[in-house]
């Protein structure tokens, strides 16, 4: 089943890389304009549940990475209760719901701007702020990109790998107790 | 009617954890929600990057602090997968029960805090006692009665103690003698069905549209849990049934999660009836001198709350490069709360949020 997946989508979309780590995962690294299309394709295909979109700092490379989890909502096509699931079941045929697809893809770190996928999957929404908040993407199109969790503003977004976490706390709390003494 | 903003917590009676809502209310129905988290936030995520792969177990259990188990399981399985560590055969069947035996306590600490919510006190303080049985039960084993740092990459980190299982199912069974007391006074209760039928609804589509998982998911109907679908430790190996309830209101979700409950005890009792002889970790090297290949995963189990997922990178060296939690509470007490709480009466605020399950420290992270 995966091998299927993994043919129609590169026959579908050119210059993606296809990776298949292991049984229940498939790992997809594309192009950033390709993104939204892709999800949208997976999300008809009955890849219907956005688990998680995390960001990744490769500051070496010089790029940000973000991450979209996929897997399927589909579980049981046996009726519950006595009433059927809603959805047809020949639709959701020939859907893994073991599967998680890891879809990747990467943005420079000098501007770091990417779409906002509320328009896929409305739960990106939460996510997405977390991302502009932590890593200082912007998402355009996102309706309300306010603070989340941080209470002030930082220079260097704080979950970014150059974010020096000692200065921070020197700066805010003038010394860092017990390391600061035992250098003494 | 003269439009007001009404904060929420984090110091109400009804609010649980850290946490705050922003209400914009007109009399007392509320027109617009806003979730606010971060009362917590300590950047769990980041520490995790400057320390080594063994000292963040001490970590990553603090995330949900109801819970701290799946928790332990999600990073040892990421770590086991990244690593290829073999796990023994009985140490699946040991953590099976110790998760379970979680997910029930889990469970009662819900069932305090929404019977608690509701007024029933007795129901709330019945549910405080059997959870502290289970404490017991953790102390025993691990050393520890919330924070128990007790799975580790490739196994458990010490095997049961003589005469532990007996002890398991002693307990097990004087909490589950007083079933018939909690339906009689709470879950067959009027009072809990008129407080709770239609609270917080929510369709099957818009639970799906919106990334719903747990029991807020099944109790929309759909049998969907992760320990069925993409099995993990030795839930294959036993025989065991997903509740569902067809409504998704509040009085759904409380049911599902009652019947979770019952439903785990008896799946104790196949495992530790399956259990099998053996070792209960696997040799590994000095923890303090791990490097773990390059790579990148995503696990996830079925918390009592939902997907809990973990995406982790490593980059070859003594620490993780990222580590990232899905968790089961991010989704419910932000997306979904808001959504439900438009429209909702102001009464109906800590009913909707207490069914849906949230614990503040696992959306700050």
């Amino acid at each position: 089943m995966i091998s299927a997946l993994k043919n129609e989508l590169e026959s579908i979309f050119k210059d993606i890389q296809i990776f298949v780590p292991e049984n229940s995962r498939l790992i997809i690294s594309a192009r950033g304009a390709m993104i939204l299309t892709i999800l949208n394709f997976l999300k008809d295909k009955g890849y219907d549940h956005l688990a998680l979109i995390s960001c990744t700092d490769w500051i070496e490379e010089n790029e940000f990475e973000l991450i979209y989890i996929i897997s399927s909502y589909k579980a049981d096509i046996t009726p519950v209760g006595n009433k059927m699931p809603d959805e047809p079941v020949d639709q959701r045929a020939g859907v893994d719901n073991r599967l998680n697809i890891i879809l990747k893809t990467r943005i420079p770190r000098e501007d770091p701007r990417f779409i906002t996928a509320i328009p896929v999957f409305e739960n990106a929404e939460a996510y997405e702020r977390e991302i502009h908040e932590l890593f200082g993407i912007d998402f355009e199109g996102h309706p309300r990109l306010i603070p989340l969790f941080l209470e002030r503003e930082y220079e260097i977004p704080p979950f970014r790998k150059d974010f020096d976490t000692r200065k921070y706390v020197k700066d805010f709390f003038d010394e860092i107790p017990f390391v600061e003494n035992k250098e003494k | 009617m003269r439009e007001l903003e009404l904060y929420f917590g984090p110091q109400h009676l009804g609010m649980v954890g850290n946490f705050s809502i922003t209400l914009k209310v007109e009399g007392d129905r509320i027109l617009e929600a806003t979730a606010n988290p971060g009362y917590l936030h300590r950047g769990f995520e980041k520490l995790m990057e400057l320390r080594t792969w063994i000292q963040n177990f001490p970590l990553v259990c603090r995330i949900n602090v109801v819970e701290p188990d799946p928790m332990e399981m999600v990073y040892a399985m990421a770590v086991e997968k990244l690593a290829n560590i073999e796990v023994p055969e009985r140490a699946h069947y040991i953590r099976s029960v110790y998760l379970e035996l979680s997910r029930v306590s889990s469970h009662l600490f819900g069932l305090w805090a929404y019977s608690n919510m509701l007024g029933f006190d007795t129901v709330a303080q019945w549910a405080m006692y059997h959870r502290d049985l289970i404490l017991d039960l953790f102390e025993e084993l691990t050393g520890g009665r919330v924070y128990h740092i007790y799975i580790w990459p490739g196994g458990v980190r010490r095997d049961f103690p003589e005469g532990f299982k007996d002890r398991i199912v002693n307990t097990l069974h004087s909490i589950g003698g007083c079933v018939p007391d909690y339906d009689s006074t709470f879950f067959n209760n009027r009072l809990f069905y008129d407080r709770a039928k239609d609270i917080g609804k929510i369709t099957r589509e818009d639970a799906k549209k919106l990334g719903a998982m747990g029991q807020v998911l099944r109790a929309t109907g759909v049998k969907y849990d992760v320990r069925k679908v993409e099995s993990y430790a030795a839930y294959d190996s036993i025989d065991w049934d997903v509740h569902t309830r067809e409504d998704g209101d509040a009085y759904s979700r409380i049911w599902v999660i009652r019947n979770e409950m019952i439903e785990s005890v008896h799946m104790i009792f196949k495992l530790l009836d399956a259990m099998p002889q053996g070792k209960a970790y696997s040799k590994v090297l000095n923890p303090f001198k791990w490097k773990i290949p390059k790579g990148e995963a995503y696990v996830r189990i079925e918390s009592s709350r939902g997907e809990l997922g973990l995406y982790m990178v490593s980059n070859g060296g003594d620490k993780p490069y990222r580590v990232n939690f899905r968790t089961p509470s991010y989704t419910h007490g932000l997306t979904i709360l808001e959504r439900l709480l438009k429209d909702a009466s102001i009464a109906d605020v800590g009913n909707i949020m207490i069914s849906l399950y949230v614990v503040a420290p696992e959306i700050d992270r």
